[in-house]
Order: structure tokens, then sequence, then C-alpha cells
């Protein structure tokens, strides 16, 4: 246990100092992107008749600041800012804090995406395994040729296929957003249900895009195990099926949990297409507006938002092998 | 059960893989009796069939190849190229152990050893498992090893030598009584293979076990064998008592292998290897000799006809030379 917590205290450190590296990257960046949205707006004050001394100061109310003082004196802020996760305000939604609108958007793209990504995943390394064992067979033509295809096809194609199909042709789910207004948010069966009616488009698109990867990873993976000695072994000392197969499978889907933990680290990315298919409000739609819009504090949010999630993904993905793998726990120990 | 060394008599086994210019022999019409308590060491050069043979006593020749023709029969078990599924399994690891080379990863890397033990043990429904944890100390604490720590150890933390001495006991401790070895020595340092096979002979000689040893390393055989059988080609061409087949062998097969073995006394360049060589799967002669592209000895009637194993005392020979000069 020793070994995890100082795995943990390791990673934590590093975690720490490269979402530093990365905050400050993306405030230089953003910074020096042409464009200002507050000057913009005091010009347009300007321009419809206000005196220069009222139009700053109008500005200065609407947004709570007026960017006066050095760069570096801006970074410093930003920065004891981010120390007490304060991300400034959404310049588009004046007054409102850029990490409660983070939250908000966060919602509509973690529950589809995380669902959609953990049934792919768990159905195609499931199916991955007979397309291994019956590789020879249709069965195992069938399934890899099905995983390249679903691969193959772009997502958004994927997602107004299934509208055409599921809420045009047959109008059996709706994609017209997260959720039925009608129902008053809250822990009630209209509610939900309709919530669960609105993402059922939405992650099997999102599934059936990511399957391919899964089960044409897991299958590879499956076919190198079978080919390992120690297989060949079990079954010549008489193990019962069930016991290789289990050694089968937890030593194939060793090597997918990095992709996995990878896409779930990437899903605070959010995933446009579908957001804007499915008219999901979703992180996605989020920074592609910001970036649309300048709005430079909620741009920076979304960045170190990914940062962090893809960061706290290795981490977790680390830590989990030190778990599972007994070679990782001990390449620690002789270190 | 077979408490005691089983013998095992194989007769006219053929096994051949499927490949896209149909079924080629692997293994061509072997016949090989194994004494009960006897140590039978099995040489040939790579492809020559011998490890298709070794998986043929347990029935476990891998896809594409299976076994088309002839029986393997053990005492105790009955013909076992006619077991299947279940039977087939339990016979595995219970009446037969097999010992993996040393080199190849025989076991599962994510798993202690005694975690594999305890499988082995429940697959084969062993209800004293405590007893079996203790048999395998035992066990590895006559080959030298700390049980404890070993059961206690994965994969990547014990060396080849230890692997291989992991092997034996898996192989012994659900008390089979036929060993089947195959290149037990293989890629082991010098002094880590004179041990691994002093301990095969005298665990062979405590427990009362008929061992075979699969090697292409005559020196491996002459250390241990009883009997001595060359293979060549798929075909088991010379077999009988290891001291005689190595002090004065019949077959131009066997006489080519010794000749090519450097002596430690004298010249070095006295060593001569054997020409040509040997055939794949692929070019294995349909007809005729499988040996007489390479033979010094070749006459008309090799091309055109299988020379059969003929008995000459101990001694099994399949060669028209061979059987002429006796006539002669």
């Amino acid at each position: 246990m020793t070994v995890i917590a100082r795995r943990l205290a390791g990673h934590l450190a590093r975690g720490f100092v490269m979402i530093l590296v990365v905050a400050t990257i993306s405030f230089f960046i953003i910074n020096n992107i042409p464009g200002d949205p507050l000057a913009a707006r005091f010009e347009k004050l300007v321009e419809q008749g206000m005196s220069p001394e009222a139009a700053a100061q109008a500005v200065k109310v609407l947004y709570g600041f007026q960017p006066d003082g050095t760069m570096w004196q801006q970074y410093v802020d930003y920065m004891s800012g981010l120390l007490r996760l304060d991300l400034g305000e959404s310049v588009t939604r004046p007054g409102t804090p850029v990490l409660d609108v983070l939250g908000e958007k966060a919602k509509w793209t973690v529950l589809p995406v995380l669902a959609g990504t953990l049934l792919s995943f768990l159905v195609g390394i499931i199916l991955g395994v007979y397309a291994a064992i019956k590789r020879t067979g249709k069965l195992g033509d069938a399934l890899a040729i099905s995983g390249s295809l679903l691969h193959g096809i772009p997502q958004y194609v994927l997602a107004m296929l299934l509208v055409v199909i599921f809420s045009t042709l047959i109008p059996l789910f709706p994609a017209d957003g997260p959720v039925d207004i009608l129902f008053e948010p809250g822990f009630n069966a209209g509610y939900i249900g309709s919530l669960v009616e609105h993402a059922v488009l939405p992650v099997v698109t999102y599934a059936l895009s990511a399957y391919g990867g899964w089960i044409l990873a897991m299958k590879s993976s499956v076919v190198t195990v079978l080919g390992d000695d120690f297989i060949l072994a079990s079954e010549l000392r008489g193990m019962k099926r069930s016991i290789v197969f289990r050694y089968i499978a937890r030593n194939a889907i060793l090597p997918l949990f990095t992709i996995l933990a990878l896409s779930l680290g990437l899903l605070m990315g959010g995933a446009v297409f579908i957001e804007k298919i499915f008219n999901y409000p979703g992180l996605g739609l989020l920074l592609i507006d910001s970036v649309n819009e300048r709005d430079y504090a909620t741009m920076g949010g979304a960045f170190l938002l990914i940062t962090v999630a893809v960061i706290v993904a290795n981490i977790v993905a680390d830590l989990f092998y030190t778990v599972i793998d007994p070679r990782v726990r001990g390449g620690e120990e002789a270190a | 059960m077979a408490e005691q060394a089983p013998g095992v008599r194989i007769g006219g086994l053929t096994v051949v893989y499927k490949t896209p210019a149909g079924e080629l022999p692997a293994v061509r019409d072997v016949s090989l009796t194994l004494e009960p308590g006897s140590i039978t060491g099995i040489v040939g050069e790579s492809g020559s069939g011998k490890s298709t043979l070794a998986l043929s006593l347990l029935n476990a020749v891998q896809p594409p190849g299976r076994i088309s023709a002839g029986s393997v029969e053990i005492d105790g078990l009955g013909n076992v190229a006619a077991l299947k599924g279940e039977e087939l399994r339990k016979a595995r690891g219970r009446h037969i152990g097999y010992v993996f080379q040393a080199a190849q990863n025989s076991l599962n890397p994510l798993k202690t050893v005694g975690k594999q033990l305890l499988d082995l043990g429940r697959s084969h429904g062993v209800e004293d498992l405590r007893g079996l944890v203790r048999d395998a100390k035992e066990l590895l604490g006559r080959m030298g090893l700390d049980g404890a720590r070993v059961l206690d150890s994965h994969q990547h933390e014990l060396s080849g030598g230890m692997r291989q001495r992991v092997g034996i006991m898996l192989a012994l401790v659900l008390n089979a009584h036929l060993v089947v070895l195959d290149e037990p020595t293989t890629a082991l340092d010098m002094i880590t293979q004179a041990n691994i096979l002093k301990i095969v002979r005298e665990v062979h000689a405590e427990r009362g076990l008929t061992t075979l040893v699969i090697t292409h390393d005559i020196g491996v055989v002459a250390e241990v064998a009883d009997r001595l059988a060359v293979m060549y080609g798929g075909r088991l061409v010379e077999q009988g008592p290891t001291r005689e087949v190595l002090g004065s062998p019949s077959h131009p097969y066997t006489k080519g292998l010794i000749n090519a073995i450097p002596r430690l006394v004298g010249d070095i360049d006295e060593a001569r290897a054997l020409p040509g060589r040997p055939p794949t799967l692929a070019t294995v002669p349909k007809q005729g000799c499988v040996f007489r592209e390479r033979c010094a000895l070749r006459m008309d009637v090799c091309d055109t006809v299988d020379p059969e194993a003929v008995a000459h005392g101990p001694r099994i020979v399949a060669c028209h030379a061979v059987t002429v000069k006796e006539h002669a």
C-alpha cells in the first residue's frame, strides 16, 4: 500500500506542476489573441453616444473589473485566482463565474459520453474476445468487419443517420435536446425518464462510433495472449476452461485500460458533433462558442478542465496498473 | 489410478498438419514403447516432429494439426488419442505431467505461483488444497528452492532455472506418473542444465515415474535416458538402449549426428557437420526414405520404398542399407 501512496504523491506533484504549466501557456496564448471583448464593448458604448468616462465606468460595472496593469500583474492575479479555484467570470455571461458555467455544461457532456464510452468498452471487449477465438470462422469475420466499418464511419454521419432513422422516419426517440422542458428538474420519474429517452440516440451514436476501436483492439490483444505459451501450458496441465478463459481475458484486457483512461480523460473535451446534432448544450459547444465570442475566461477554463481531466485519468490509470499488474508493482520496488 | 509407473505404447502414430498444400504429415507411422519406470529420450533437429510427438501423448496437437492414425495406449488411461473433452482434460495434469521448455513462459504473469497452483488444484477437484500446497513446497524444497517464497512469487521474479523447477513441480504435484519434458534444459546455462538434469534423474527414481525427454541435445539424453529414439523428418529412424545407440549407431543419420559433435579430446576438425538441411513439412519426400537426400549410403530402393522399422535385437532401425547388411 505504501508503494501506491508513494506513487500517488509523485503523480499529484507532477500533475500539479503540469496544470500550472498548461494554465500559464494558455493564459499567454489567449492574451495574445488579437481582439479584446472589453474594448469592443467600450467602443460600442462610445459609438452609442456615451462619453468615454461613462462608457469605461459602465464596462467596469458590467464585468467587475477593468483590465489595466501589466500582463505580468494580470498573470499573477489569474494564477492566484486559480489556486482558489477562481477561474474568473464569463465575458459573454456577465456576472457568472466560469466554474459555474463549466459545471452547468459538463453534465450534458459527461452523461452521454461516459455512458457511451463505458457501453462501447463493455460490448467491444466482450465481442472482441469472441472475434479472436472464432477468428477463423464466419462469426469472427462478421465481428471484425462490423468493427472496421463502424470505426471508419465518421461520428457525425452516424449521428445524422440515427436521427433520420429513429427520429424522423420512425419517431422512436427525440433528438431535440437533453430533456423535455415540460418536466420539473429533479429526482422524479418524469424528468429522469425524459433524460434517458433523450440520451438514447447520443449514447448509441457515441457507443457505435467507439465500439469499432474497442473490438479491434481487444481482438488483437486476445490473439496475442492466445499465442502465449502459458495458455497452452495451462491447457496441458488440465486447467478448467473457465480458469483458462479468465487467464486469457485478464491478460488481454490489461493494455486496453490505458486507452480507456485516455478516452475518459478526453471526455471533457466534449463531442462537438454529437452535441450539435442532438442539441446537447455541452462542453464541446461551449468551447466552440467561447472561441467564436472571444470569451477568454471561459476558453481558458475549458482548456484547463480538459487538462485536469487528462492528467487525473492518467494518474488513475497508472495507479490502477499498480493494483492489477504485479510487474508494474515490482518495477517500483526495484526502482 | 496409476500409482505405479505406467507403460506407454505408441502404435503407428501419424500426425498431419493442414496446409494450403493439403494435409502434410509431421509425424508418420511412429511406433515407440516406453517401458514402465524408464527414461526415454527423443532427439532430432528442429522440425523433425519431436515436439508434435510429445504433444500427441496428451492428445494436445494444436490445430491445424491432428492425429490422423495410430494410437497412444497409456496404462490406466487407455488410448489417449481417443479421449475427448472432460476426460481428456482430467487426464492432463493428473496422470500426465508436461514440462515446458524453460525459455517459454509457462506461467500466467499476473498471478503468483501459489495462486496458479490453487487454480490447478481446483481444476482437478483437489479437496485438500492445504495438502496440495504442502506437497508443492516439499517438491520445491526437494529441488533446492525455498517453497514458501516461490509460491509467493510471480513469474518475473524467478530465474530461468527456478521457473523450470516450478514447471516440474506443477507437472508432478498432482501425482502424475508419466512425465513429458519438452526441451527441459534449452536456454539454460550449463550449470543450471546439469542441475535440472540431476533433479530429473533423482525425482524420476524417487517417485517411480515413466519419463519422456524431448531434446535436440544428444548430451542431455546421454546423461539421463535409458533408451534413445532418433527422429528425422517425422519418422523414428533408430531406437535402442542409449549406450548402444551412441556407442555404435546403425542408421546413417544417427552416425552423422554423433560425428557432428566436437570432442573434448582430439582435433576439433574431426567433428563433421551433416551436409544438407533437414526437410520441412512441405519438402518431406512423399515416398521412399526421408533421409535419402543427405545419405551417403543412398541406394535405388531408397527413392521408392520407405524403409520399415526392423528390430535388430534391442535396436530398431529403419534403413535399407542396414537391413541389407544384416541379410548379406
